[in-house]
Parts: C-alpha cells; sequence; structure tokens
C-alpha cells in the first residue's frame, strides 16, 4: 500500500502514456516474433543451424521481455515491487522442494503466479519475464524463455481478474489452458536456439514423436502439449492454495485483490494498510 | 583484471560474443568462445565455479541432445547404423554437436559474466542507462535473498520437525509435509514484504528523477568506444547473416 506521498512529484499522464506505450511493443515484440517463427519454421533448423531463427527467436523475445518489464515495474505499487524478489526466489526454492517430494514435475513458475492473483496481470507479467532474467544469472539457459514466462504471469493475473480463482476447481482449469499457451509459444525457443529440450524424460517425449517423422518443432510443441498443461494446473492449484492460506488481512492489503474480488470470501472489515 | 571493468562493458562484450557466435553458427567458432570463455574464466579465478555451474547445466543437456538426434533424426540421408526405428545418422549427429557446442558457448559466456560481474556495480550501472530503479531492487534484492530463505525453509523445516512432522513414503503424506513448510514459508515471507514495503516507501522507493549512489562505478572513454564497436561489430554480424540468407529462395 503506497499513499501518494505529499512531498514527492506524481509521475504525469505523459510518463503514464509512455509506458502503456512500451508494454504495448513489448507485446507486440513476442507476439510478432512468435508469428514469424511459426511461418518461416519448416526447412530451416533441418538444412542448417537455423541461425535467423535463432537470432529472431533470441532478440525478439528478448527485446518484448525487456519492454514489458521497463514499461511495468515504474506503475508498480512498493508492496508489489518488493514481493517480485521474494517470487522470484520461491520459484527456485519451491521448485526445488517439490523436486524433493519425488513428483515428475518442474514447478518453477508458483511464485510468478502467487503474484499474479495479487498484484494482476501486468505485474505478473513483469514478475515472469524478471525471474527469468534474475534466473539466468545462475542457469543461462532459462534467459531465451523469459516471455513465455511472462506469458504466464499475464494469463494468471487475467485468470484471476476474471474470478477463476473464486471458485477452487476453476483455478487448475486456468493453469491447464494457460499450459497449452505457454506450451506453444516456448517451443520454438527449444528447438530454434537449443535444438531440443534438457533433460531425459522431455528427450525422450521428443525423440518419440521424431521417430515417428514429426519436425523438430512440431516434436517440441507436441512434447509441450504433454507436459506443460498438467505442470501449469498443479502450479495454479498450489498457488490458490497458498492465496487462500494467507491471512485476508494480508491479502485484501492489495488494490488488485480488492477492486477485482480475486478471492472467495468477504473483505476484513477492519482493513489494516 | 575484471573486477576494474565497468559491469556494462563486460555485459555488452559477452552479449555481442553471443550474437556473433549464433550468427556466425559454425561449430568451430562454438567451440573457440567457448574454449576462450573458459580460459578468461581461468585467468579471473573463476574456472572452478563456472566450470561447474556450465557441468551441471550442460552435462544432462548434451546427453538428450545426443540421444535425441543422434538415433531419431527422419531428415537423416547417410545411415551409420540402424536397429528397429533407431537409426543413427551423420546429419544427426552432426546437428546435435553444432547445437550441443552453441549452447556450451552460450551457458559458458554467460556465467562467466555472471560470476565475475559484482552485483551492486551492475545495479549502479544500470542506474546511469535510465533503467527503472525497480529493476535494479529486484535483481540485487533476489540475488541477496535466495540464500536467506533458503535458511528460512531449514528453519521451518527443523520447526515442523520438532512439532512431530515425518515424511513418509505416501504421496499424500508427501504433499502434506510440503504444504506444513511452504505455508508458514510464504506467510512469513509476504508478511516481512509488506514491512519493507512501508520502510522503503517512507525513503522515497518511488520517487522519479536522478537519484545519487554510494557506489561509484568506473568508466572511461576507451571502454566506452569498446561498447559502440562491440554493438556495431554484432548489428554487422546478423546483417551479414540475413542478407545470406536472403538469395537462398526465401529461407529465412
Amino acid at each position: 500500500m503506497s499513499q501518494p506521498s505529499l512531498t514527492l512529484p506524481t509521475p504525469g499522464q505523459r510518463a503514464g502514456r509512455n509506458r502503456r506505450l512500451l508494454e504495448i511493443l513489448g507485446a507486440a515484440a513476442i507476439a510478432g516474433t512468435f508469428i514469424y517463427l511459426v511461418l518461416t519454421q519448416p526447412a530451416d533448423i533441418t538444412g542448417g543451424l537455423g541461425s535467423v531463427s535463432a537470432l529472431v527467436a533470441l532478440g525478439g523475445f528478448l527485446l518484448g521481455a525487456v519492454l514489458l518489464i521497463v514499461g511495468v515495474l515504474p506503475t508498480l505499487p512498493t508492496s508489489t515491487v518488493v514481493l517480485i524478489p521474494v517470487a522470484l526466489v520461491l520459484n527456485i526454492v519451491l521448485g526445488q522442494l517439490m523436486g524433493t517430494s519425488g513428483l515428475p514435475f518442474y514447478l518453477d513458475a508458483i511464485g510468478t503466479v502467487l503474484i499474479a492473483v495479487l498484484a494482476g496481470p501486468a505485474a505478473g507479467a513483469a514478475t515472469g519475464a524478471l525471474s527469468s532474467i534474475v534466473w539466468s544469472f545462475i542457469n543461462p539457459t532459462v534467459l531465451p524463455f523469459a516471455a513465455g514466462a511472462a506469458l504466464i504471469g499475464f494469463l494468471a493475473g487475467t485468470a484471476a481478474r476474471y474470478g477463476l480463482f473464486r471458485r477452487f476447481y476453476l483455478a487448475p482449469v486456468a493453469g491447464f489452458v494457460t499450459g497449452i499457451v505457454a506450451g506453444v509459444v516456448s517451443a520454438p525457443i527449444a528447438a530454434f536456439v537449443f535444438g531440443g529440450t534438457s533433460g531425459a524424460g522431455t528427450g525422450a517425449i521428443v525423440s518419440a514423436f521424431r521417430a515417428m517423422g514429426d519436425t523438430l518443432l512440431a516434436a517440441i510443441t507436441k512434447q509441450a502439449l504433454i507436459s506443460d498443461p498438467m505442470d501449469k494446473a498443479i502450479v495454479f492449484t498450489i498457488a490458490a492454495l497458498l492465496v487462500y492460506a494467507l491471512p485476508r488481512r494480508t491479502t485484501f492489503q492489495f488494490p488488485f485483490v480488492r477492486r477485482y474480488n480475486v478471492l472467495a470470501g468477504k473483505e476484513p472489515a477492519k482493513r489494516n494498510a | 583484471m575484471a573486477p576494474r571493468l565497468n559491469p556494462l562493458t563486460t555485459l555488452t562484450a559477452a552479449a555481442a560474443v553471443l550474437v556473433i557466435t549464433t550468427a556466425a553458427s559454425s561449430w568451430a567458432v562454438s567451440l573457440t568462445v567457448a574454449g576462450g570463455a573458459a580460459l578468461l574464466a581461468g585467468v579471473t579465478g573463476t574456472a572452478r565455479r563456472v566450470l561447474l555451474a556450465a557441468g551441471v547445466i550442460l552435462a544432462p543437456f548434451w546427453l538428450s541432445l545426443l540421444l535425441m538426434h543422434g538415433l531419431f533424426f527422419p531428415e537423416g540421408r547417410t545411415v551409420l547404423a540402424s536397429w528397429g526405428p533407431a537409426r543413427i545418422t551423420a546429419e544427426g549427429l552432426g546437428f546435435a554437436v553444432d547445437m550441443g557446442l552453441r549452447t556450451s558457448a552460450f551457458v559458458l559466456v554467460l556465467l562467466l559474466f555472471s560470476f565475475s560481474v559484482r552485483v551492486p556495480e551492475l545495479v549502479a550501472a544500470l542506474a546511469v542507462l535510465r533503467l527503472p530503479p525497480q529493476f535494479g531492487y529486484v535483481l540485487a534484492s533476489t540475488l541477496m535473498l535466495a540464500p536467506i530463505i533458503a535458511a528460512r525453509l531449514e528453519k521451518v523445516r527443523q520447526a515442523q520437525e520438532s512439532r512431530g512432522l515425518v515424511v513418509g513414503k505416501g504421496i499424500g503424506n508427501r504433499l502434506g509435509a510440503a504444504r506444513l513448510q511452504m505455508v508458514p514459508l510464504v506467510l512469513g515471507l509476504v508478511h516481512d514484504a509488506g514491512i519493507r514495503a512501508q520502510a522503503l516507501d517512507a525513503r522515497g522507493f518511488r520517487r522519479t528523477g536522478p537519484r545519487t549512489t554510494y557506489t561509484q562505478v568506473r568508466d572511461s572513454r576507451a571502454q566506452r568506444g569498446f561498447r559502440i564497436l562491440a554493438v556495431l561489430l554484432a548489428v554487422a554480424a546478423v546483417a551479414v547473416r540475413i542478407a545470406a540468407s536472403l538469395p537462398g529462395g526465401g529461407q529465412a
């Protein structure tokens, strides 16, 4: 919660319009890159390294992610900005915790979805993109997937806005749909930048589709459609459980939660700012 | 040597090298870049950490690539061996090696950058670039929070174990144990974040305009010149690659 301060100037309308422009440009860069990659994919990858596709995928998706971050970050209230680092670490730590539970999913977006539910689609998109950029300091291979992570945050926030987190059985459905979209968008990155997926399980699935004669992009897309929706359904469920486990007093501090009535139940009588 | 350079210079150099490597798309260039990065890591004294981290990332990736493309590459013509649906083709192996080397160069160069850069200096340098200050905050805060949160999770686990938490074999039991650790962890973190937000707001975190920083980042005309040169080289490499692909019948 940040009350407008008495001593500091509030940013003017023009700054707001510029940021909106950055957001739109960022989204356009991501969408344009994806369309280009899908239209030009044939022949390219098997003929050579697919160098131009790799450059376009890296450049377009990263540019879009950075524009989104620069456009969205200054508009967020401080209470959301300080939550972003927490969400990024949760992405990593909770991912590892689930890893020790022996379940075959990666679950590396719990923090992103949590922020999206509490603070909205823009905050979710910025968190997803930032997550990939900061994580790439430890594991550079996640860097090109920044656009996909931003999309997951955006879709989670949109789902929350339209009340899909008000009923517990709708959250996994929203996650499933998000997983389909995110998988389809991320597949060209895996295909053109890395030429495959990391990890034995996903690699085996891709190999199976390749053995049936699919192109690399088709095989990786099908693999993503098998693993991602399930994974995101679980992530959305966990995020919903976490949000409802938080005390009302905390969740209703977020303006997004109050304005769009994101969560089931009533606002606490006395707000503690 | 490395800490004396402006972080923006090393960042630009790393990005330019990656763009040129991708544009060149030849295994020889990738191998040279990967080897060069490993060598530079040795010179700057980060070799052990860089190679260890790179190994953890790249080993499964190489394995997956070799299995995937080595055994199943429908476009391959030169069959070296085959049994059942699996065929080892020269083209498949070549593709796997090409992609593997390119990714190795990508990972090594970026890890060399992230392990040799000093985060406070990078944040100060980014502020000079007029990126939103929130970006620097998130970057620095995450890298510092990670060990703190990991330690906190450990504490939560110990507390729950002292209250009788035993992780059993069944999936339900494991999920219950995960829930018992996650909920207190997230609750505490969100609460802390709220307190931090009020403290930051009280100190004018959201104000726009120029800011002062306690960290002085070195910069020089030579470094500025080098950065422009690196960007120009990268752009030229991309332009050459796109020009080369154009007459090939619309092949992108």
